[in-house]
């Protein structure tokens, strides 16, 4: 597979590189800061923003922090999976509803982050302050 | 046995489903521990199969947020819905162009009143393969009716002087009489068009051969349809013209009779031959 990459051709490189900086369009801070007001919200338990270097946790119950790490991350991984399987492309967001709670999950750019939100509370809303 | 009709009676749902809502790509239903329950024609057993798995470890991990009710993942051309019914849940795949809301409608509406209904049926005794469940009856019931075997003859003869039909008179078998009617559990299928009598509905062939047999001399032209509420009618019975409907357990009903049913394409009813009617 690398092998391949490296033959390439300049062009090629060229026409790649372009989407993946239009991806950037929202750095770190400004998504953290987003997250911050999110948090104020109605019926939100808190937050996870992870990304290849750092990661940010804010919980209201923080002796959930690792359950709710471990769930964000299934969650993730398994919407991957999950799209492969029925073809439906990018993957944009996956909500868990549980009995008492739930986590919308999505990734910006290259983070990965979870909102835990009340079982009442509204995605939409949190959805459109992210994007 | 129970099981079977279980699976058929869903399979069939989704099949439906999708023909409602062609956007909906795919469908299954699964129960909480994992075992496939069915799917419909078009996803493959093994796509089922990871779909379970990869969902497991959320499941898995969901004790922060309590039993899972519900997941949506939304994806850049399609969606993908898991929600809970009962003790089961139901995966839906739909493209861009799906109208949520009508999916939802359907699926949160359609499924748990089927799989009500079957839970219904499945706790009452299932007379579904009449054939093989009645023909030994013939020799208990000859036993244990012996006593009663004059009755029987006298009241099969009253019912004869009746009808009046000399030819029939001459071979009174009282095995004839003695079997219950066969009730078989079909489908509602709508059955309509311009030169479509009111009153006749349409069933298997097989299965009306299968009652033609039990009957050796009679011809069936009536059945008489019960809804599980109670409900019942009689009406003129035919085979199914249609051959994707042949096979499938279906009956096909005008609307009239759905009507005075109070049923719905779908929903199951109990059907019976009505012998002797003759014409």
């Amino acid at each position: 597979m690398v092998k391949k990459k490296r033959s390439f051709s300049e062009p090629e490189f060229a026409t790649l590189a372009e989407p993946v900086a239009t991806e950037e369009a929202m750095p770190e801070s400004s998504l953290r800061a987003n997250l911050e007001e999110i948090k104020t919200s109605d019926g939100v338990i808190g937050y996870i923003l992870r990304n290849s270097s750092s990661a940010a946790i804010d919980l209201k119950d923080p002796t959930k922090i690792i359950d709710y790490a471990i769930l964000s991350s299934s969650a993730l991984d398994s919407s991957v999976e999950l799209s492969e399987l029925f073809d439906l492309g990018d993957v944009k967001n996956i909500v868990v509803e549980g009995k008492d709670a739930k986590v919308l999950s999505l990734m910006v750019g290259e983070n990965k982050i979870s909102v835990f939100l009340e079982k009442g509370a509204d995605c939409e809303k949190i959805l459109r302050k992210l994007h | 046995m129970d099981n079977e009709v279980y699976t058929f009676a869903v399979k069939n749902t989704l099949n439906e489903i999708r023909n409602i809502c062609p956007e909906i790509t795919g469908t299954f239903m699964f129960r909480e521990d994992g075992e496939i329950i069915a799917g419909d024609n078009t996803t493959s057993e093994k796509i089922m199969v990871r779909v379970v798995d990869s969902l497991d470890s959320i499941f898995e991990k969901s004790d922060a947020i309590g039993e899972v009710d519900c997941i949506t993942f939304e994806g850049g051309k399609g969606r993908l819905k898991i929600f809970r019914v009962n003790d089961a849940y139901l995966v839906t795949a739909s493209s861009e162009k799906a109208d949520m809301k009508y999916v939802d409608t359907v699926t949160h509406v359609l499924v748990p009143t089927i799989l009500k209904l079957l839970e219904k049926i499945c706790s009452t005794p299932l007379q579904n393969s009449s054939q093989k469940e009645i023909e030994p009856k013939f020799d208990m019931d000859e036993e244990m009716n012996k006593p009663s075997e004059e009755l029987i003859k006298e009241t099969a003869m009253k019912k004869l002087e009746e009808d009046a039909e000399p030819e029939m008179e001459s071979e009174i078998k009282p095995e004839a009489s003695l079997p219950e009617l066969p009730v078989n559990q079909l489908i509602v299928e709508n059955l309509g068009g311009l030169l479509v009598p009111s009153d006749t509905v349409r069933i298997d062939n097989e299965i009306l051969t299968q009652w033609a047999n039990l009957y050796e001399d009679s011809k069936i032209e009536e059945v008489e349809i019960g809804t599980f509420d109670g409900k019942t009618t009689r009406c003129k019975v035919k085979p199914i013209k249609d051959s994707k409907y042949e096979g499938k357990g279906i009956i096909q009903m005008p609307e009239k009779v759905q009507l005075a049913l109070e049923i719905k394409k779908g929903e199951l009813v109990r059907a019976s031959p009505i012998i002797g009617g003759g014409g």
